[in-house]
Formats: C-alpha cells, sequence, structure tokens
C-alpha cells in the first residue's frame, strides 16, 4: 500500500493506482477531457493536471496517467494547478469554439471567454484522442487515426478514404466527449429513441420487454468481440463474471412422439409501402414500435414522446398497413382494427392528443369487442373511411408548417382530405415466417396460398396437418389475436397430448417394409416417399421405413428396382398367390 | 583475435612510409556542397600528371570543423592548412607543394583581423582551444575504412572490456567517469546504464539516437560522418555492460553521407567478426539495425523514437514508465545520444579518472557544439566543459564579423534561450546555461549579433517548434501556435500590452504542462528573450519600433533627397524596382517615397548604391 496525502488528506491506495483514481477515492473531483476509465490514458488534453511535492520540489503533473508515490502530496486545486487549467481550457476553447463541454469547464474557472485566436468557429474536436483510442483498443481495427502534425492534426481514416476496416461499432462516436463524431443512418433517418430504429443495436439485449428467460444475451452479429477479438469490456466490468464468450449455439436432437408447430407470425415491413414514409419521416412509427414506447419500462419509462422529445399533440393512425391490399396481402390481418383502437384509447390518454383513425372497414366482431369501439366513439375519436393515400412533411398552408400531413379519401364525405399531425402510427399487418416454406418442408406438411401452415380440415381437423403427429398452435396458421391463439393451441395440446396418453400408435396394416438382404442402397426410394417414411441407415447400407409414417401407398415398392421394397398385404407371393387363385377356376 | 591481426595498411595520418605526404581533404557534408570531392578529384588528376601517385596519398576524411573555411586540405606531416580551395587552384599547389616543397601561402587560412597567414592548422585560433574527445578522429583518418580507425587504437576498448572487466565494472566506469547525456536534457549517463543493467529481462536493448533536427545543428552528423566506428564502439561496451544484444542506430533520412558511411562502417565491422556471433571470439553477440527518420522532429524525444522505431505514429507518450523500463516492444532500452556513445570508448581505454579530471564539477569531459550565426568561424568544435561562453565566441569562434556589436547567443536549438551579453563569462557546463534560462541541448549554438531582432528570433524559433509539435498534447499543439500568432502580431506592429501578458502567462503553461521535452522546452526563446531583451518588446508594442529594422512592417523607408540628387543623381533604380510603384521622381532629381503607398519590403533600401534611402 502506497501512503500519500491529497489536498492535506492522507489516503492509502494500492500501488500503481494513479493520482486520478486516488483522488477519486476521497472524493476530489479533477476534471478529465481525454480520460476514459475503459482506455489507457493518454495525457493529451492537460486538463487533468495537479500540483504534486515530492522530494525534488513542486512539480505539475497530469493525473490521468501518473502513478502515485509514496510521501507524496498532492494538490488537486492549487493557484498553479487553476492557472494551467484555465489556460489549458482556454486554448482548447479557440482551437474548438463548438465544444461545449469545453466552454463549461472553462467556465468552472471563471473563464468566459478565450483569450486567444480562434480560426473555425465550427470545430468540434478538440483532438483528445479517445476515438482513436477505443477504436484501436476497444474495437482492435484501427480504422481512425491521426494525420499530420502539430495544428494540422486531424482524426481522419488512412488516406482521407473509407475503409474496410471500419466494422461501424459506434465506439468512437460513444467516446466522444465533445459530439465531434456522430454517426449516420444509411437511409438518412435521424435516430429517435436509439433502441427503436437506428444505427447498430447495442450488441448486448433482452430480446424484448417481458421476455422469458428475462436475461440479456450477446448478439454474435453485433458484437464487437465476436467481429474482432477484441472490446471484451463486458467481461471486464460484469461483476459476478457471468460472461462466457466461449459459449456456442448447439443442436441437441430430442427424440419426440408428437410435434407442436407454434411459430407465429411477422409484421409487415412498413417500409415496403415507401408512401407513408416510414424510414424516412421521423416520428412515423409502426404499432410495435409504440407498444414499445408506451411500456413503462421500455426506452422513455412508458411516455409517448416525439424525437425531439415533446408530447405529440396530434396523432393519425393508419389501419390495413399491408393488408387487405393487392399490392401486398390480400387477406385481413384480423388484430389491426383492435389493436389501433386500443393504441387510439391510450394515446388520447396519455397525450390527450386528438386521433385520427384511418380504415377501410371496422372490423370489430368478438365479445365485447364493438362495446370497446362504441366507447371510443363515445370519447370523440375521429373516425375517418378511408385508406389513406400518404404521408407527406410538405406542408401547403401555415397550419402543416413542420407537421406530417396524412391525405386520404373519407368516403363517407366523399372528399379528399389532408389532415395534419404530429405523429403517425402504422397499423402494420401480420405476415408468416419468411422460413415458413422451409419449415414445412421439414414437416412434410402444406401452406395455404398466402404462406400460412395449412391444417388438415377447416372443420374437421383445424389444428392437425396431414403429418401425423405434427400439430399447429396459433397464429403460424393464419392471424390470430391473444384470446384465439390460447383457445386453438389448447386444442392442439389436447390433440398431442391424447397420443401421449394412449402411449402407442395405431398403424395401417398394410405398410411398406425392406428385405435388408436384397436392398442395394440405391436410395431411390427415398426421394420418391410422399411421407417422408424413408430413412437410409449409413452403416448398413439399406433403406429402412419408418412404419409410423408410411401410409401404405406402394409407391416406393413400385419404384425398388432389386425388389428389395415391399408391401404388407401386397407382397408378390400373394398376388402370384391370388392369382392363380382367380385363375383356378377358368 | 585472429581478424585483428591483419596488418592495417599504412594509410593512417601519422603513417610516413610509404608515402612522403599524406593530403587530408574534408569530405564533411560542409566542404562536400562546398566542392570538396570536385577538388579531390582535381588533386588526383593532378598528382597522377606528375606522377606522384606513390608518394602523395590523398585521403577524404569526415568533418574537419573549420566550416566556414571550406573546402579544407591539410597536408601531413607538417600540417599545413589550406582553406577555401578551388579547383583551378590545384596545378599551382601540387606543383608549388607537392612537388617542389614550397607551401602556397595564398591559399592559407588568414584570420579576418590580420595580414599574415597562418600555415600550421594547430596554431590557428579555432583549433588551438579545442580538446579533442568525442572527435578524437575527425579529420584524421578515412571513416569508410576500418583499419584507420583501428590504427588509431580503435576497438581496443571494445576488446578491454570483454576480456578484462565485467559488465558491473564497466556499467560502474561510467557512473565513475561523470558522463551526463549528450543529447539534450544532460542525465548522468552511468546511472541510466545501472538502471538497465539492473532490469530482469531476457531482451534489452540499446539505442543511439541520431535523430539530430535542431535547426544550426550538425554535431551528430560530423561525428557519424568522421568516425563512425567510435559510436559503433561505444554501443558495442554499452550492450556488453547492460546486457543487451540487439541495437538500432535511429537517424534522420536527411544526413545521407552520414548513413551511408554508417552502413560502410557497420558492414566492415561485421566482416571483421567486430558485430554479429561471438565478437573477438567470447560469448558475446551484438546485431546492429539502421533505422531511418521520415523527418519529424519530435522523434528526437526518447519515446517518440522508440514508437517510431515500432512503426507507429512517432508521438511521445507520458513518462513513466521510462524506456529502461519498458521500452522498445515493451523491453528495457537504454537510449544515448550518438556524442555520449562517441565518448564511451576512450572512457574506458583511459579510465574514468581521466575523464572526470576534464571539465567541472558537476559536468565531466567535453561538449561539442556547432557554431553559426553571426560569427567569423563558423563550424564544428570540441570544448571542455566550463569554458566561457566569451572563449567560445571570441577565441575560437574569431568573433563577431563586419565589427558589429554581439548581441545574444542561443544555444541549445530551438528549445534554448538567448544569452545576453552580460552573461558571457557563465561557464559552460549544464547548471549554468540552465539557470540563465537556456539550456546545453545538444550543441547547437547560434551567435546573434546587433541587426538581430531579438522578437523575431523567438517568432523564428517558435515557427520551427509550432510546425513540429506533434499535436498530440493540447498546450504544446496550441500554445505554441498561439504564442507564434502573439509574436507575428507584436513584429507586425499591433501588439498591445495585454498580448505581452497573455504571452508571458502562456508561455509558463506550455512549459509547466506539455507532455515531452518539446513543448516542455518550445518557450524557452519567448522566456529568455523577454528576460533579457523585454525593451525591445515594448519598443515594438509601445513605439511601434524595431530597432535592429528586421521587423518591416516597423519600418519606414526615407529618401534623403539631397543625396539622391547630388550622389545618385537621382538614378530611379529604386523607382523602377518597387513593386508598389510607391516612389517618384525624374532622373536627375530627388526621388520621393509614398508612405501610403508603400509596401515596406525594404526592396528601395537593397538596390540603392548612394546609401540615400534609411529607415527609420
Amino acid at each position: 500500500m502506497i501512503s500519500l496525502k491529497i489536498n492535506g488528506k492522507p489516503i492509502q491506495v494500492e500501488s500503481g493506482t494513479t493520482i486520478l483514481q486516488a483522488a477519486k477515492q476521497l472524493g476530489f473531483e479533477i476534471p478529465t477531457l481525454c480520460y476514459h476509465p475503459q482506455l489507457e490514458p493518454y495525457a493529451a488534453c492537460r486538463v487533468c493536471t495537479v500540483e504534486v511535492k515530492n522530494e525534488k520540489g513542486n512539480k505539475l503533473m497530469t493525473s490521468c496517467n501518473s502513478i502515485v508515490e509514496d510521501g507524496m502530496e498532492v494538490q488537486t486545486d492549487s493557484d498553479a494547478v487553476a492557472q494551467a487549467r484555465k489556460i489549458n481550457l482556454q486554448l482548447l476553447m479557440a482551437q474548438a469554439p463548438a465544444a461545449e463541454i469545453v466552454s463549461e469547464m472553462a467556465a468552472n474557472y471563471g473563464v468566459g471567454d478565450t483569450a486567444f485566436l480562434s480560426e473555425n468557429a465550427e470545430e468540434k474536436c478538440i483532438l483528445c484522442g479517445l476515438c482513436v483510442r477505443a477504436c484501436e483498443q476497444v474495437a482492435g481495427t484501427s480504422a481512425i487515426g491521426f494525420a499530420n502534425r502539430g495544428k494540422d492534426r486531424v482524426v481522419t481514416t488512412p488516406f482521407d478514404v473509407q475503409n474496410e476496416a471500419c466494422i461501424t461499432c459506434g465506439s468512437c462516436a460513444f467516446v466522444c466527449p465533445t459530439g465531434a463524431i456522430t454517426m449516420d443512418d444509411p437511409f438518412g433517418r435521424e435516430v429517435i429513441h436509439d433502441e427503436m430504429t437506428l444505427g447498430p443495436d447495442k450488441a448486448i439485449t433482452v430480446p424484448f420487454m417481458q421476455a422469458v428467460p428475462n436475461a440479456p444475451a450477446i448478439d454474435t452479429e453485433a458484437c464487437i468481440h465476436f467481429k474482432t477479438d477484441a472490446c471484451g469490456l463486458c467481461a471486464e466490468v460484469c461483476e459476478p463474471e457471468a460472461i462466457d464468450y466461449s459459449q456456442k449455439d448447439e443442436i441437441e436432437e430430442v427424440e419426440v412422439g408428437t410435434i407442436l408447430l407454434a411459430t407465429g407470425f411477422k409484421t409487415f415491413d412498413a417500409s415496403r409501402i415507401a408512401k407513408y414514409g416510414y424510414g424516412k419521416l421521423p416520428n412515423v412509427i409502426t404499432s410495435l414500435e409504440f407498444e414499445k414506447l408506451s411500456n413503462a419500462s421500455g426506452p422513455t419509462g412508458g411516455d409517448i414522446l416525439m424525437q425531439d422529445g415533446s408530447v405529440p399533440k396530434s396523432v393519425g393512425i393508419i389501419h390495413c398497413v399491408g393488408s387487405r391490399d393487392d399490392n401486398y396481402n390480400k387477406y385481413c390481418s384480423k388484430v389491426c382494427c383492435m389493436y389501433s383502437l386500443k393504441i387510439a384509447h391510450l394515446m388520447a390518454e396519455k397525450t390527450g392528443a386528438e386521433v385520427y383513425n384511418f380504415y377501410i372497414d371496422m372490423r370489430t366482431p368478438g365479445k365485447g369487442y364493438e362495446e370497446f369501439y362504441e366507447r371510443l366513439l363515445e370519447e370523440g375519436m375521429h373516425l375517418i373511411r378511408g385508406r389513406a393515400a400518404d404521408v407527406s412533411d410538405w406542408a401547403m398552408n401555415e397550419d402543416e408548417e413542420g407537421k406530417l400531413v396524412i391525405r386520404a379519401e373519407d368516403t363517407l364525405v366523399g372528399a379528399v382530405r389532408r389532415i395534419p399531425v404530429d405523429m403517425v402510427v402504422l397499423a402494420v399487418g401480420l405476415e408468416p415466417q419468411p422460413d415458413a416454406e422451409e419449415i414445412r418442408r421439414k414437416f412434410n406438411i402444406s401452406c395455404s396460398s398466402d404462406g400460412w401452415f395449412l391444417e388438415r380440415h377447416p372443420k374437421l381437423a383445424p389444428v392437425s396437418t396431414f403429418t401425423d403427429g405434427v400439430f399447429l398452435a396459433g397464429s403460424c396458421q393464419g392471424p390470430k389475436d391473444i384470446p384465439e391463439t390460447v383457445a386453438q393451441s389448447g386444442a392442439a395440446v389436447a390433440e398431442a397430448l391424447a397420443l401421449i396418453d394412449r402411449g402407442y400408435v395405431e398403424l395401417e396394416p398394410n405398410t411398406a417394409f425392406i428385405y435388408e438382404e436384397e436392398c442395394s442402397g440405391c436410395k431411390t426410394c427415398i426421394p420418391l416417399c410422399p411421407f417422408s417414411a424413408i430413412s437410409f441407415v449409413e452403416d448398413k447400407n439399406v433403406s429402412e421405413i419408418n412404419e409410423a409414417l408410411c401410409k401404405g401407398c406402394g409407391t416406393c415398392v413400385a419404384a425398388c428396382p432389386s425388389g428389395a421394397a415391399q408391401q404388407h398385404l401386397f407382397t408378390d407371393e400373394q398376388i402370384f398367390e391370388e392369382i392363380k387363385g382367380v385363375l383356378s377356376y377358368v | 583475435m585472429e581478424q585483428l591481426n591483419t596488418e592495417p595498411t599504412k594509410t593512417t595520418a601519422n603513417a610516413q612510409k610509404p608515402f612522403r605526404m599524406s593530403v587530408l581533404v574534408c569530405a564533411g557534408t560542409g566542404c562536400v556542397s562546398n566542392n570538396s570531392f570536385k577538388v579531390m578529384e582535381a588533386l588526383q588528376d593532378e598528382i597522377k600528371k606528375h606522377n606522384l601517385e606513390k608518394e602523395i596519398q590523398i585521403v577524404g576524411t569526415g568533418c574537419n570543423g573549420f566550416c566556414a573555411e571550406g573546402p579544407l586540405l591539410v597536408v601531413q606531416p607538417d600540417e599545413i592548412f589550406y582553406a577555401q580551395l578551388k579547383v583551378k587552384d590545384i596545378p599551382l599547389l601540387v606543383e608549388e607543394h607537392f612537388l617542389k616543397g614550397r607551401p602556397v601561402e595564398k591559399f592559407m587560412y588568414t584570420p579576418p583581423e590580420g595580414e599574415v597567414a597562418i600555415p600550421k592548422m594547430s596554431d590557428i585560433d579555432f583549433f588551438a582551444h579545442q580538446r579533442l574527445i568525442a572527435l578524437r578522429n575527425r579529420g584524421l583518418i578515412d571513416p569508410e575504412k576500418i583499419d584507420e580507425y583501428i590504427g588509431r587504437d580503435g576497438y581496443t576498448a571494445i576488446a578491454k572490456a570483454l576480456t578484462e572487466m565485467s559488465p558491473a565494472e564497466i556499467v560502474q566506469e561510467i557512473v565513475d567517469s561523470g558522463l551526463r547525456g549528450r543529447g539534450g536534457a544532460g542525465f548522468p549517463s552511468g546511472v541510466k546504464w545501472q538502471l538497465c543493467a539492473k532490469q530482469d529481462s531476457d531482451t534489452k536493448y540499446i539505442v543511439c539516437n541520431a535523430d539530430e533536427g535542431d535547426p544550426g545543428a550538425f554535431m551528430d552528423r560530423s561525428i557519424i560522418e568522421s568516425d563512425p566506428h567510435s559510436v559503433i564502439e561505444g554501443m558495442l561496451i554499452g550492450a556488453f555492460g547492460m546486457g543487451a544484444s540487439e541495437g538500432f542506430i535511429y537517424i534522420r533520412n536527411e544526413y545521407p553521407l552520414a548513413l551511408e558511411r554508417l552502413h560502410v562502417a557497420i558492414e566492415q565491422a561485421e566482416k571483421y567478426g567486430l558485430l554479429g556471433e561471438n565478437i573477438l571470439g567470447t560469448n558475446f553477440s551484438f546485431k546492429m539495425n539502421v533505422v531511418r527518420g521520415a523527418g519529424a522532429f519530435v522523434c528526437g524525444e526518447e519515446t517518440a523514437l522508440i514508437a517510431s522505431i515500432e512503426g507507429k505514429l512517432g508521438e511521445p507518450r507520458p513518462r513513466p514508465p521510462y524506456p529502461v523500463e519498458s521500452g522498445l516492444w515493451g523491453k528495457p532500452t537504454n537510449i544515448n545520444n550518438v556524442e555520449t556513445w562517441a565518448n564511451v570508448p576512450i572512457i574506458i581505454d583511459r579510465g574514468a579518472k581521466w575523464f572526470a579530471s576534464i571539465g567541472t564539477e558537476t559536468s565531466k569531459g567535453t561538449k561539442v557544439f556547432s557554431l553559426v550565426g553571426k560569427i567569423n568561424n563558423t563550424g564544428l568544435l570540441e570544448v571542455p566543459m566550463g569554458i566561457t561562453l566569451r572563449d567560445i565566441i571570441y577565441k575560437i569562434g574569431g568573433g563577431i564579423p563586419n565589427g558589429k556589436k554581439f548581441k545574444a547567443i542561443q544555444s541549445g536549438g530551438p528549445s534554448g534561450g538567448c544569452i545576453p551579453e552580460d552573461q558571457l563569462d557563465l561557464p559552460v557546463d549544464y547548471e549554468s546555461l540552465s539557470e540563465a534560462g537556456s539550456m546545453m541541448g545538444s550543441g547547437g549554438m547560434v551567435v546573434m549579433d546587433e541587426d538581430t531582432c531579438m522578437v523575431d528570433v523567438a517568432r523564428y524559433f517558435l515557427t520551427f517548434t509550432r510546425d513540429e509539435s506533434c499535436g498530440k498534447c493540447a498546450p504544446c499543439r496550441e500554445g505554441t501556435w498561439q504564442m507564434h500568432e502573439i509574436l507575428t502580431k507584436i513584429t507586425e506592429g499591433n501588439g498591445t500590452l495585454n498580448d505581452l501578458a497573455v504571452l508571458e502567462a502562456l508561455a509558463e503553461v506550455v512549459k509547466d504542462t506539455s507532455l515531452c521535452g518539446l513543448g516542455q522546452t518550445a518557450p524557452n526563446p519567448v522566456i529568455t528573450t523577454l528576460r533579457y531583451f523585454r525593451d525591445e518588446y515594448l519598443a515594438h508594442i509601445e513605439k511601434k519600433e524595431c530597432q535592429a529594422h528586421v521587423c518591416r512592417e516597423l519600418n519606414t523607408y526615407i529618401i534623403h533627397g539631397d543625396v539622391c540628387k547630388t550622389d545618385g543623381k537621382g538614378c530611379g533604380v529604386c523607382r523602377r524596382e518597387c513593386p508598389d510603384k510607391a516612389i517618384t521622381g525624374e532622373k536627375g532629381k530627388a526621388h520621393v517615397i509614398d508612405q501610403q503607398l508603400c509596401g515596406k519590403c525594404g526592396v528601395c533600401y537593397d538596390v540603392c548604391n548612394f546609401n540615400a534611402i534609411t529607415i527609420e
């Protein structure tokens, strides 16, 4: 342990501690600009200068990188220190007049304006090197560095050209104390609520609010450590040492008797309908993004805010985005009317905004649904019957200035209306998962023309599929609201349990089988089987038929070139004997 | 030892046979740029013509030191010194001196005030007061021939070190000698060596800092050009003493001749088994690398130098850790300057006691200086520590040319300070110079006379440090730039007293808070000129006057009508040359300058042959 005095107060710290860290332990704040606890000290801004008294006399030293020594006496705010900080901050103010943090820091020392000449009033960069060090030490890429000497020094990429080394991790922008580095959205969108959009997502996230299990996970696609083998800051700061980079996705094989498909849906990508301006206009959000905003544990703590942090005074909700539309999906997504009404209600309740609903037809079948709709009408919700034509920020009069204008035909009035609002919520429809086709093939089931999984019979077997033992639960079968999903899933589970409870499966009597000694292993039968009942046994080099799946169609029997595939009740011997028997009467 | 038994070819200056005379032609950069190579060629041709090849030997040596008088030639054994030779002088010289044995007086050196030529080199004041230790072989050997270095007892020190001394004894010898770093800071070399020797590491490096960047300084270049082996031998001894097995010479690429001679020297030393595996048959092995600097002044700072060798951006980093703890690639590294290394062999050879007997209490040995500026004998000199500045300027330097008055001497390069007349009796050692506000530095000395404006001098050096600041730390990057701006404002006549106060405060903060030596010393020219020549600053600010007439914006050019008319007969040269068309007048009549139009370029003053124009 090292004993020293800071501002007269004695303290003992471990050797290797910097003066800055020791001062912090005692509660003395030392201003810094180029320091970040996760990066190696650089000692370039010289703002953290302190006065140190040791056997050699008094000396000004930078506290961020100076290691404590026994018997040191440190003054963090002596006259000499204040004078040095004043001048150095003024130098930085003159160099980067637009760097607000510097002026604020200088104001603490009674400096209002710099005594020095300033060249570029727009300059923000104070050349503290945090970005360069973050890029090198955290991102492990060195995509940016310093170029030129002295006053010409700049932070730039090699030869001033964009380079591939940049992994767009955003570390540089994150550490920049003056805002000199910003990240641009590739689509030109401005960042609203950071989780909701835009720019790179955080690499460690809880997938969504109320996720089960509610544990953060590393997205290896976004994580710097997995890209460049550098960083590792999360492991450094995680006190329970819960971060383990060596964990890998594993594929486990489980043998089961029945399978429930509950792969759900995905929401329609609103940016496909360019005229609604999603992804281009600020404050055009989807219904799911509204849910995030509205969530009490969400990024805004449940407040409905616009990009500039203010509360919207008027909101438009556009129904049927991606649904009931010949250009996208013809079907009705079924849930949007009701959730849009809910959003309208919440919006009015939370913000007091005027809410406009643009609908084609109001579909509210179901228990209590119509009553909810009636209630909203009474609450004074604006309901405009007609598909919204577009959303733009192009103002035609003063009222529309700075607003989003929704243009729609009001079919009840028979006129085209322009309604200026602050915020637009797009009621996006439901779509099958993008990999539904792949799943369909894997389980040998069918899809409807829209891509939803097809049940065996719409009335008599609504949760079964054409493959025995595979059942459908929830909206993978088609758009459903929550009560319907729960009810239908219950039915699917009951069907599955019935099979499990019985403990056995009744087979058709006329299944096919393979004479192993005759099978040449040519695999001709395997792709032909419409029920995927045939598999290949590698070590025996023969095909094998799963009799639980075989429906006895006989295709394999007919196709087998060596006659190894035979069918119960229809073996060659039986057929020949039957022929003989029939012919004996002739 | 086998390799050393090869008989040195008898070509050294001392050797009498088989040559009747040795002609030592200076082939240092100064003389080379004055055509000494052509003079040497002419000499060879002429000697061939007279069939004297077997009698007269011609040797191209390193820098002789008396650069003001180049190209130089010394004829041994009589030590006849010829100066300022031209190719057309050679036939006469060869015929008279080499053939007929009559030294040619008209090619000899004549002191500025004297009338009689001085034939012998050692009688010339410039040489008489010097003491050559680091430069012991300068002008005496051909730097491209290792045998000549060996002939002058070269490589005996490393032989002694390897066979008779332990590493600890070597380090102790350097400690006892009191040798201090010749690169600038003056840290005791022995202490540094001890620290490095103490480090427990399987790999250690030693580095020779030859990134000499001060304007007007050429000590390191001359040492390498005239005696590269002394540096190599010094590094070998250091490596053995500290336990290093690899060394780097970091030399600036602007020194092509030094680089070439260094490469030749290393190649020859390797051939002789003095570098490489099992040196002189012992277990000691050493590999030497040469790294070329890319032109950044700051790379002379040791941590920036390390970064540069490692291939990184050449910028300093905070110390500690010092290089001796964590240097090249994180290994213990000892860095010494060229001159320091060149001193090492002779200390080992002749003992610490002998070395410590030279110099002052705190500063031992000698120091090489490059003397430039307003001085008669521009050149390279080596003097014992403790000699006064006055002796250097007047005895060795030969005083100020054209009878002008001495004003100040600037030592230590752009980071040094300006010392005025009343401090000239200061003994030259590390402490005295620091107290006077200057520094020993690497050894550059710039002499200034009454025609020098001290504000302009400060501005000049700030221009250099501003341009060479790497830009890492704020006070150096921004502070030097701002100081330069203020000084420019003052020299242009726009300065205020408030500017002066800001300048003083800024200079102190830049000095106290900069990261490395460059920034910490960059304000020295400002601080010392403010200390000793404050009146000049005040004259610029209050009276808008530059006494030395250097700051053109403050000058007023006036044509004295009577002189112009009577002496010059209104010649009109000034009128024709004036770029601003500010001068009017007719031929035969007095001319007049329109002060409104005058751009203060000073062309009229320069072209007037009748002294009719004066500066007010």
